[in-house]
């Protein structure tokens, strides 16, 4: 298994239904295209020709929802066997997953939920990081979540949490930058205590997107409106700090036509091209 | 709390009814529980766009609810989420049977879009080769990607087809020893209905029949009317010789 992911330095979008059309018919001005690995997996028909015919365009990335690195039960060697099978026929820049569980007790949750940040849950993540990096032979880039609630078990925080999860396994880091404004918010936290606790040569993806006012004052992720001009602002300083990653513009709801998306793809492009704000 | 305990509590409150009376624990609780259970509605109405629009927006929510708290997922796919759904239905609206079996079409025409590929059968290569004594008795077949066969009662071919051209005042009339087959042909899937011997036949290939089986139980010119249309159709794949 190699060791490393080499930095890809573009910009891209995430393939979403109804945009197959538009990447499959016209050539689009992206660098990489991410998929949700679930959207493709155990799957044949119409959206595999779509997710073939993309692939001969664009290099692909796999982002899944559901691998549930957080569960102390382990990984479902189903779910493993059905990604590996899907990476080996896309052949994608990487694989990524959430610092999250999803699964518990044979239930679904079909949510990115939160863990504690504790020693127990490290030595899970890490177990199942290692597992799933050995089932599909290659590092993983593994992603923050937004989060709503904390957990009196914690001992450290997100950033920390993280950065001994890439030292311990190898794997790489998808930083998104709205979820880490998001839980600043929410938590009451520094952003940027979050960003300079990371380990710069671990980053190797950012998401971008935007979020909605929820109850008591809280941000919800909901991937369903522009990028606002703190999350823009987070990111030059992200930028700055991490060097060349691939970047890419998540909508998963009110998704607008594709030109909206690709002028705010090169509207990030702009932004990682200028100089940080934050010192 | 072990980890284990604290996802177990946490499952137990995202997924609860309303009716226990208990209030959320915290706003970023109530934000994970109306997270999930807008996730799951939102992907039944996705999934049973035509039932919804058949049975009304209220009567629908009023049965995915139930369906939610009742069968909480367990596949890591949402899009197979409603597996069981028309099942449901069946019970809820047991005076109006084509609920059910409209759910059901829904279902099964959403499945053989993305059901894995199995390759089509034509009748070229069926008639190709050097044919040994016994050939075509001992033929067997695979059914094409996403087959699925279901007894019906009502004229519900005939409704899907009317709520595709938005006649949401559509007459459903009752029918007798019917089935209803959905598959993929190609990169489309079809439907249509088929009297029970039709579906019998078919049904038999995935319990590893011949084409001799069926030659004997209907007799060669039946065999070979639905042969020639099977093929036409793209409802068989690949041929298994024995």
């Amino acid at each position: 298994m190699t060791d490393t992911i080499p930095r890809f330095a573009g910009f891209g979008l995430g393939l979403r239904r109804e945009h197959q059309r538009d990447f499959v018919e016209h050539e689009q001005p992206v660098d990489f295209v991410e998929i949700i690995s679930e959207n493709f997996m155990a799957c044949g028909g119409r959206p595999m020709r779509t997710l073939e015919a993309v692939r001969e365009r664009h290099p692909v990335a796999m982002h899944g929802v559901s691998m549930s690195l957080g569960s102390p039960e382990g990984l479902d060697p189903d779910y493993l066997g059905e990604l590996r099978l899907l990476a080996r026929r896309i052949d994608p820049l990487w694989v990524s997953d959430h610092l999250c569980w999803t699964r518990v007790g044979g239930f679904a949750t079909h949510d990115l939920l939160p863990l504690p940040y504790s020693d127990e849950a490290l030595a899970v993540c890490i177990a199942n990081v290692k597992h799933a990096q050995d089932v599909l032979e290659r590092p993983m880039l593994i992603e923050n979540p937004s989060s709503y609630v904390t957990f009196a078990e914690s001992t450290m925080s997100e950033w920390q949490f993280l950065a001994v999860l890439a030292q311990e396994t190898g794997c790489f880091l998808l930083l998104d930058i709205n979820n880490v404004f998001v839980s600043s918010v929410n938590h009451g936290f520094d952003p940027l205590a979050f960003l300079a606790g990371i380990p710069a040569d671990r980053v190797r993806q950012m998401h971008l997107a935007g979020h909605s006012a929820g109850p008591d004052g809280m941000l919800i992720d909901t991937h369903d409106a522009p990028v606002c001009s703190e999350v823009w602002q987070l990111y030059r300083e992200a930028a700055a700090r991490f060097g060349p990653c691939a970047t890419m513009i998540e909508r998963d709801d009110a998704i607008p036509p594709l030109p909206e998306l690709l002028a705010e793809l090169e509207l990030a492009r702009g932004h990682a091209a200028s100089p940080r704000l934050a010192a | 709390m072990s980890l284990l305990a604290r996802q177990n509590a946490f499952r137990s409150e995202i997924a609860s009814a309303d009716q226990d009376g208990r209030a959320p624990s915290s706003t970023g609780m109530e934000i994970y529980r109306n997270a999930y259970r807008g996730r799951l509605l939102g992907a039944l109405e996705t999934s049973f766009e035509r039932t919804r629009r058949w049975v009304g927006a209220e009567a629908f929510t009023t049965a995915a609810c139930h369906y939610i708290l009742t069968r909480p997922p367990c596949s890591w796919s949402l899009d197979l989420y409603g597996s069981d759904f028309p099942e449901l239905l069946g019970d809820l609206f047991a005076d109006d049977p084509e609920v059910a079996e409209l759910a059901w079409l829904e279902w099964h025409m959403q499945s053989a879009f993305a059901a894995l590929d199995a390759p089509q059968l034509d009748a070229a290569e069926l008639a190709a080769g050097d044919h040994a004594p016994g050939y075509w008795d001992d033929l067997r077949f695979d059914l094409a990607a996403g087959f699925a066969a279901l007894p019906i009662v009502t004229n519900v071919c005939a409704l899907w087809n009317a709520l595709s051209e938005g006649d949401e005042e559509f007459s459903v009339t009752r029918t007798a020893g019917n089935n209803l087959i959905v598959w993929r042909q190609g990169l489309s899937p079809r439907f249509r209905s088929v009297d029970g011997a039709e579906c019998l036949a078919l049904e038999s290939f995935a319990h590893g029949g011949t084409l001799g089986d069926l030659a004997q139980e209907h007799g060669a010119d039946r065999l070979g009317a639905w042969l020639a249309r099977w093929l036409g159709e793209g409802l068989l794949a690949r041929m298994a010789p024995n």
